[in-house]
């Protein structure tokens, strides 16, 4: 535990943890301090003085509370009518050319300005001159649009840039009223992170092309999940909105804190994938092209199962930990082989030492935890002779070349059981639909071997089966997330001293020590 | 003061030539940062073209290792670095708090109208431009007027018309 320290908040006391500045060592518990242009991430600037509180030991009679760090005995004022003050003409400051155009404001629902504003503020304009007027909606590339009037110059854009993708794209040019945030002619943003300058602009100045005006931010339903995008596996909010008459949508996906795995931030492509859980999903059970029926196309699975002479279970390196096992577990009832041969997901060169990894699947670290074979040799000993293949969500038109994909399914039956539809699903006699992941529950492992749980977050009006009773209802023994679980940590040692239904927030390294310390 | 974020684009690549080349390599090893380099590298642009260029802006940031964005921002922020070709006559006002108080509108006024230059502008005949510019300190002889490098204190509308009477 990180030591703590006393100190008086107002005159009352409190404990909070040491090292950190008042910003973060109040706010954890629970007392907001103002702030505009502070971020963890990105350290004190000082430059919107909105944070600015009195300390009651002889030092000046204000300090910014994002450069202070907390001490034993430190007497923080942050209610006198001096404070109250400030943060009040701060607020008439940065409203003095902000347009008040909320109502058509993308951010509105989720800016700072807005809610501090009704908090610290709420006094009208005494402003009579004419608004300095800027630049609106500018394409600052990759899908980021700016727009200059709303912008608080907190800077927080531009040190995102300079910091932490260090490719330096925005500068604050001019100087007083005119200052505005641009970008070099002709250098837009180009890095692989730009949207997380949209989530950083605590007003509506920083927009995403691909979010704008699709829905208000307060219709939203947020759910905490974890990106699938790659192997990281980071910690995500799923915001999504069933509108009256319609089906439950995805909007976006936003970064989640987790210090342990992401940070503050997420790559653009991760941020992107939100579009493959809407569309082009696969929607109805399929025999031969031709539609059917769910418990119909089940049968017909089996009859096959009953009459192959070799069957296959390919697995998908994004299924779940829980999936994994049960289609283990599935695959010994029927005498089958496992395979989780999935080379194609894996792009070489395309990681970077942020969070970007080589490897595009989820959960590829359960493979080697659960001891399923996932080379190419593999494969291929696991299909000769084989008749029947079963695909639990794998795209194996990525990883194998045509010629030896068109061989393969000249030689096997292929059934698909998944949640989207592609060209290699196309290729199926039975195709059975099953939740995605969004949709379900489940744990995975990280690159860096942590176990993370995620829950099902939309609820689609007519919900796919998950793929634990679709392996059920073709003859698996497990029934529910539950079991698969209680069967994970009876028989994988790894997992004996974790309970899948405890996963802490942030997750649990798989390592000794850290499994030691969650289990006590 | 006036929007100075758009940058003239020459076409061309710019170079330091041979003397502020060697200028520049002798002022940098001064800076145990090389980002500090930014003012002077800019002067030795405005010394060579007289003004500078999106391509100069670029160059500069290329030669010291830092972003253009930050050369940009420091372009933009200081009034004394022309962003495009000056006018014959390169007059500057100062509009900060001494001057503001003791008059210099009624100056940018009288030069908007008498002779048809706007801040920020060269006038089309080449022959004025003009720029507010930020704090020239001389608060104590406040208005101030600076024509190509020349300080004029205690300028009032009578006295600059009889100063621009002598530059014709």
């Amino acid at each position: 535990m990180a030591e703590k320290v006393k100190l008086f908040v107002n005159g009352q006391e409190v404990e909070v943890e040491s090292g950190k500045n008042l910003i973060d060592a109040i706010g954890a518990i629970g007392i907001e301090i103002p702030h505009l242009c502070y971020h963890p991430a990105l350290g004190a600037d000082g430059n919107c003085r909105l944070c600015l509180v009195g300390i009651e030991d002889g030092r000046p009679p204000l300090v910014p509370a994002c450069k202070t760090r907390v001490a034993e005995g430190m007497k923080v004022q942050l209610d006198t009518g001096k404070i109250k003050k400030i943060q009040q003409d701060i607020m008439e400051f940065e409203l003095i050319n902000h347009p008040i155009d909320c109502p058509v404001c993308d951010q509105a629902g989720e800016c700072k300005l807005q809610d501090y504003y009704m908090r610290y503020d709420a006094q009208p304009s005494r402003m009579t001159v004419k608004q300095v007027l800027k630049s609106k909606k500018l394409d600052f590339g990759c899908g980021v649009v700016h727009d200059q009037e709303r912008c608080v110059l907190c800077a927080r854009c531009v040190r995102f840039t300079r910091l932490i993708t260090k490719t330096g794209e925005l500068g604050i040019v001019n100087r007083t009223d005119y200052a505005r945030v641009e970008i070099f002619p002709g250098r837009p943003l180009n890095n692989r992170y730009a949207l997380n300058v949209v989530d950083l602009c605590p007003v509506g100045a920083m927009t995403s092309q691909d979010f704008r005006f699709k829905q208000r931010v307060w219709f939203l339903t947020k759910s905490p999940s974890i990106c699938h995008g790659c192997s990281k596996g980071c910690n995500i909010f799923i915001d999504h909105n069933r509108e009256k008459y319609k089906d439950d949508i995805i909007y976006r996906f936003r970064p989640r804190h987790n210090e342990k795995v992401n940070g503050y931030f997420m790559c653009d492509d991760g941020r992107m994938t939100y579009k493959l859980e809407n569309d082009n999903r696969l929607l109805g059970a399929m025999i031969d092209k031709r539609e059917t029926g769910f418990n119909e196309a089940v049968e017909a699975v089996r009859r096959e199962l009953s009459q192959a002479a070799k069957t296959v279970i390919l697995v998908s390196p994004n299924a779940s930990l829980e999936q994994m096992y049960a289609l283990q577990q599935f695959a010994g009832t029927i005498n089958a082989q496992v395979s989780g041969f999935s080379d194609g997901y894996i792009k070489n060169g395309d990681g970077d030492d942020f969070l970007i990894q080589d490897d595009k699947s989820a959960n590829r670290a359960t493979f080697h935890l659960l001891g399923i074979d996932d080379t190419r040799a593999g494969f291929d000993t696991a299909v000769a002779g084989a008749d029947l293949l079963l695909s639990f969500d794998n795209d194996l038109s990525l990883s194998l070349p045509q010629t030896d994909l068109d061989q393969l399914l000249g030689q096997v039956k292929l059934i698909t059981v998944g949640s989207r539809q592609n060209d290699f699903v196309t290729k199926a006699s039975i195709k059975l639909p099953v939740a995605s992941f969004s949709e379900d529950s489940g744990s995975i492992i990280n690159c860096d071997g942590r176990l993370q749980r995620y829950d099902a977050a939309v609820i689609k009006n007519e919900p796919m089966p998950s793929m634990i009773a679709a392996i059920n209802m073709l003859g698996g023994g497990i029934v529910s997330h539950q079991e698969a679980r209680e069967g994970l940590q009876a028989n994988v040692p790894k997992l004996k001293d974790i309970d899948l239904d405890q996963v802490p927030g942030d997750g649990i390294a798989l390592t000794e020590n850290e499994v030691a310390h969650v289990a006590a | 003061m006036s929007d100075r974020s758009q940058l003239i684009e020459t076409g061309q690549p710019f170079n330091f030539d041979a003397q502020r080349d060697a200028e520049f390599e002798r002022l940098i090893k001064r800076y145990p940062s090389r980002e500090s380099m930014i003012l002077p590298a800019l002067w030795l642009v405005q010394e060579q073209e007289g003004w500078i260029s999106a391509e100069a802006m670029a160059y500069v940031a290329d030669r010291i290792g830092t972003f253009a964005s930050k050369v940009y921002e420091v372009a933009t922020f200081y009034t004394m670095y022309h962003l495009q070709p000056k006018g014959k006559y390169h007059i500057c006002v100062c509009r900060t708090l001494s001057c503001y108080l003791l008059g210099k509108q009624e100056i940018v006024d009288y030069i908007i109208e008498h002779l048809d230059v706007r801040p920020g502008e060269v006038r089309a005949d080449g022959l004025y431009s003009f720029e507010e510019v930020e704090c020239l300190g001389h608060c104590g002889s406040a208005p101030v007027v600076q024509i190509n490098g020349e300080f004029y204190e205690n300028m009032t509308v009578e006295k600059l018309e009889e100063l621009l009477a002598t530059l014709q």
